[in-house]
């Protein structure tokens, strides 16, 4: 910026229209806008090509720049999330700022939602014009350079959070891994085995948790939760909450004693309610760490006086009734966000019951009765008496794919998942009749229809199209109605078991931390990817990448290649020297500052405070995102976008409004 | 206080039972019923099945009829006048085209000063200002379950009734908007508080056979079996009702159920505002017990109310 600014006056400007083959030039008369833009004051040369973002149309605009010596060039074509990039290092290899460079949007705004060829053509003549008006006025801006904390936070120790922890640190940077539950392994570690090969899903994750564990720049934080989340890309700071274990988990020996004498029982969440642990408990044998942990909301009361039993007998004394909740603070360049999903609630569906039925369970509970290390040990045995079912009748999308009362969305999982579920259970109980309802069947992966033919043909699975319209109990049996809609013919089955494929949701516990780190959500409350096909493990927040279900559902290799290249992305990350920062950014005119700070509670991103010794509005240049917020807000005009002003607003209005 | 009650025609010939229960319920409750003038047949059903507007018109009359009598409220006990008058209340408000068409239609309607016999076709358009209530719902929101237990007379002891909601109280859920159609709570929590447990069974949303009754006697006598005896199975003394059609088929035919299903031992079936009047304290005769093709008598106690339940 060493160069002094030329006056708006003397401002040379280049128009490129482009007719992106027929997009815009099939309903905008491209020649004609170029045409009618000569004249305006300030345009020196008006043009347009079949293709600007093809190579011999940048070669056109550099040559174009280079030779009439342009100061700012409109490029008039489609949005500028597409292509300003392009054209702005097409400026730069020219010599001109990138910041000269204006796209005006006649593809999305214009020629796509319009069809009146005479109308569209004057509304891209405007478009135009506002933009010239807009570009005499532009400044060269230089990006703000920050440096790199090489540091990433992964919340979520399911196998999303483990691979994506285990890739970054394998590219040689440190993380910081945090799980709320007292073990990583998250839902994985429940599932019995994996379609469509049948490995068994502990065998197969516990190798990664160990890894984890031994890594020399894994750190990680068990009973841990995210704070609050400040700062931004590259330099983030993190509080988090260290919620008390009451065991040293250095100090325990496993030796199980605490065990053997907690009178407390509860039902054990790792094996879905089916089966009962003490309060002070290993959620499983593999779990890491290989601690014991107390469950203060179920002990008897965390004091020697009350009870005390588990702290008499512990040899090594690991037990420590005084630890308190703690906060650490953390310093991370990047975050990863995997923290997975829910089931949907089965009280929602009270045409099955809700949750009455005993035997009417989801199928994250099935997986712990065919697990070898669940409740029954992997004999298939119903919950409300422990008999071996000998008709299980298996229903699918439940809660998912209906727009009327449920959620819209396709769980995606669940036909392979009750595939996989039936198919075992015949293994297992070759004498019983399972039979599955589906809408259809989804098989769409490597392998995956396979399977299901095989579930349907070599194990005799018994699949009807139709949906369930009422479950009841009847004697000990569950009464299943539904529809075949291929014969048109309603069906009645007397079940001892039904399994409900219920459909994925958002996790409801982190709910509140993805308001606070102001992550963007879909409408269902999944975390929102940039771009869904270009950028599908980015947040539109700097800084902040996805990984496993927390995106949506998905299965374990989908959720795995997920979480390996946001692990990459945060590799390309901490590659970087030095970050650039957008310079649209926000300042304050100290002289027309009042103080007022309506700036300060307009702006979303945290970037502004009242300096009290000055009396005005200060901005951390860094956290602004450019939103414009702020800038709409000032009642002095103190604060002006760069490159954004209220005088560029009102010549860009003047430019379209005036006939 | 006074509130405008429909009761629709069968109340007035076959269901008497379920008038006078429930006229001697309310004044126990410190609630008068007032009838408003002149009012006719909702259209029992027939005008929600067909796209016709005229025959809207009849609830449509009903509702205008007690706006202009000052009323905000109207409220039914029988399911179907409830259904009837409900949908139509929501076809105005909501469809313009509906509520101009009724409107028109309802202009030609003479109204007869009871004074002078001066006739005049005077009608302010009727806009949806009136809101439908079932009875159930109005004890539970307006009267509320603590007066009610409050004002007990007799201890029914725990008796174990089955609720029976049926086809019309529910659905369409967004416009009956009466309670969650696959889990309802509002009849279960109405007979927990004059005294009974309300029994949990699957057919309590299933269809009593309605009108098949007349053309498919057969299938009638099957639906009500069905619903009879899951109530039975699940350990009910009796069901109770909110519709005439409902008793008509599962009480009226249960000679007929006798007959087809030899293992079915009979049920009493009873309209829901004779437990609620019987446990405020009215007296027998006025149950209307006689209407009752299934002996129901043996059901009410005299067993005086000993402590106030809370």
């Amino acid at each position: 910026m060493t160069e002094k600014p030329k006056k708006k006056e003397d401002k040379r400007i280049g128009l490129f229209v482009c007719h992106c083959g027929v997009n815009i030039a099939g309903v905008v008369d491209v020649k004609k806008v170029a045409e009618s833009l000569k004249d305006i004051p300030g345009v020196t040369v008006s043009t347009d090509y079949v293709y600007m973002c093809s190579d011999p149309g940048q070669q056109m605009i550099i040559d174009t720049i280079k030779e009439k010596h342009l100061d700012g060039i409109i490029v008039a074509a489609c949005s500028p999330t597409l292509h300003e990039k392009t054209f702005q290092e097409a400026a730069k290899l020219a010599g001109l700022n990138p910041y000269q460079i204006e796209i005006a949007n006649i593809r999305e705004q214009n020629s796509w939602v319009h069809s009146d060829k005479d109308k569209a053509t004057k509304k891209a003549v405007k478009i135009c014009k506002s933009h010239v008006a807009k570009a005499l006025q532009n400044e060269n801006l230089e990006p703000i350079k920050v440096d790199v904390t090489r540091r990433a936070l992964v919340i979520g120790g399911g196998v999303s959070g483990l691979q994506a922890a285990l890739d970054i640190a394998d590219h040689g940077y440190e993380v910081i891994l945090v799980e709320k539950n007292p073990s990583i392994g998250g839902k994985m570690i429940q599932l019995s085995e994996t379609f469509p090969t049948l490995d068994c899903s502990q065998c197969i994750l516990t190798p990664k948790m160990v890894e984890v564990s031994r890594h020399p720049r894994i750190k990680l934080l068990t009973c841990h939760e995210v704070d609050s989340v400040s700062g931004f890309i590259g330099n983030f700071k993190v509080r988090i909450k260290k919620k008390p274990r009451f065991v040293d988990e250095k100090l325990c020996n496993l030796c199980g004693e605490c065990e053997k004498v907690c009178p407390q029982i509860v039902p054990d969440e790792f094996n879905m309610g089916l089966s009962f642990r003490k309060a002070i408990y290993m959620p499983f044998p593999q779990a890491i760490p290989g601690t014991y942990t107390l469950d203060a909301e179920h002990c008897l009361g965390l004091s020697p006086v009350r009870c005390g039993k588990c702290k008499d007998v512990c040899e090594p004394r690991a037990i420590d009734f005084d630890m308190k909740e703690t906060i650490i603070e953390e310093e991370v360049g990047a975050i990863v966000v995997a923290t997975g999903y829910d089931l949907y609630t089965m009280q929602a569906l009270g045409e099955f019951g809700g949750e009455k039925y005993e035997d009417a369970i989801n199928g994250l509970e099935f997986e712990r009765i065919l697990s070898a290390s669940g409740p029954t040990g992997g004999v298939v045995r119903r919950p409300s008496d422990g008999k071996i079912p000998k008709s299980v009748v298996f229903v699918q999308c439940c809660g998912s794919r209906d727009t009327e009362k449920h959620l819209p969305y396709c769980s995606k999982i669940c036909c392979m998942y009750t595939a996989k579920h039936a198919m075992l259970y015949k293994h297992r109980v070759p004498d019983g009749q399972a039979t599955v309802f589906y809408i259809d069947v989804r098989t769409g992966g490597k392998a995956f229809d396979e399977f299901y033919q095989r579930t349907v043909e070599e194990d005799k699975v018994l699949y009807i199209r139709g949906k369930v319209s009422k479950i009841f109990k009847e004697g000990d049996k569950l009464v299943v109605w539904g529809v075949d809609t291929l014969t048109g013919k309603k069906v009645e089955i007397e079940a001892d078991m039904v399994v409900l494929a219920m459909a994925m949701v958002k996790t409801e516990g982190v709910q509140d931390l993805l308001k606070k780190l102001k992550i963007a959500t879909d409408i269902h409350g999944f975390v929102a990817e940039a771009h869904p096909k270009l950028r599908p493990v980015e947040s539109l927040n700097a800084g902040f990448f996805l990984a496993g279900c927390a995106h949506g559902p998905k299965d374990i290799p989908e959720a795995v290649s997920q979480a390996s290249a946001a692990a990459a992305k945060v590799g390309d990350l901490f590659a970087q020297k030095e970050l650039s920062h957008e310079p649209t950014v926000v300042p304050v005119n100290d002289e027309l500052c009042s103080g007022c700070g309506i700036c300060i509670t307009m702006c979303p991103y945290g970037a502004r405070t009242l300096d009290p010794s000055k009396g005005v509005v200060v901005v951390n240049e860094i956290l602004c995102e450019g939103c414009g917020a702020c800038a709409a807000a000032c009642p002095s005009g103190a604060a002006q976008q760069r490159n954004q002003t209220d005088d560029q607003i009102f010549s860009m209005l003047r430019a379209m409004l005036r006939e | 206080m006074k509130l405008h009650y429909y009761p629709g025609c069968t109340l007035k010939e076959k269901a008497t039972a379920l008038d006078n229960s429930t006229r001697e319920a309310m004044k126990r409750l410190d609630v008068e019923l007032v009838e408003p003038e002149d009012w006719t047949c909702c259209g029992a059903e027939y005008p929600l099945t067909e796209e016709k507007i005229v025959g809207l018109a009849a609830p449509v009359r009903v509702l205008r009829q007690v706006r202009d009598e000052g009323g905000d409220i109207l409220v039914t006990t029988c399911s179907f006048c409830y259904a009837v008058l409900k949908r139509a209340n929501k076809a105005v408000q909501d469809d313009p085209l509906k509520h101009k068409r009724i409107n028109a239609f309802l202009r030609d309607d003479i109204k007869i000063d009871p004074l002078t016999k001066d006739r005049t076709t005077d009608f302010e358009d009727y806009n949806g200002e009136v809101q439908v209530v079932h009875l159930l719902e109005y004890l539970r929101d307006k009267v509320g379950y603590p007066k009610i237990r409050s004002r007990l007379k007799r201890d029914l002891r725990g008796l174990a009734v089955a609720p029976y909601y049926g086809c019309r109280l529910l659905r369409p859920q967004e416009e009956m908007a009466f309670d969650e159609p696959d889990a309802p709570r509002v009849f279960e929590d109405f007979l927990e508080a004059v005294g009974c447990a309300a029994v949990d069974y699957a057919f309590k949303q299933e269809c009593c056979g309605s009108y098949l009754s007349v053309s498919l006697p057969d299938a009638a006598t099957e639906a009500s079996y069905r619903v009879l005896r899951s109530a039975l199975m699940d350990g009910a003394k009796a069901v109770a009702v909110t519709c005439p059609l409902c008793f008509y088929n599962m009480d009226g035919r249960q000679a007929a159920v006798k007959e087809k299903f030899l293992d079915f031992g009979g049920l009493p079936v009873l309209y829901f505002t004779q437990l609620l009047a019987w446990a405020l304290g009215v007296d027998r005769e006025a149950l209307g017990l006689g209407e009752h093709a299934v002996p129901a008598d043996g059901l009410f106690e005299e067993v005086p109310m000993t402590e106030v339940r809370t």
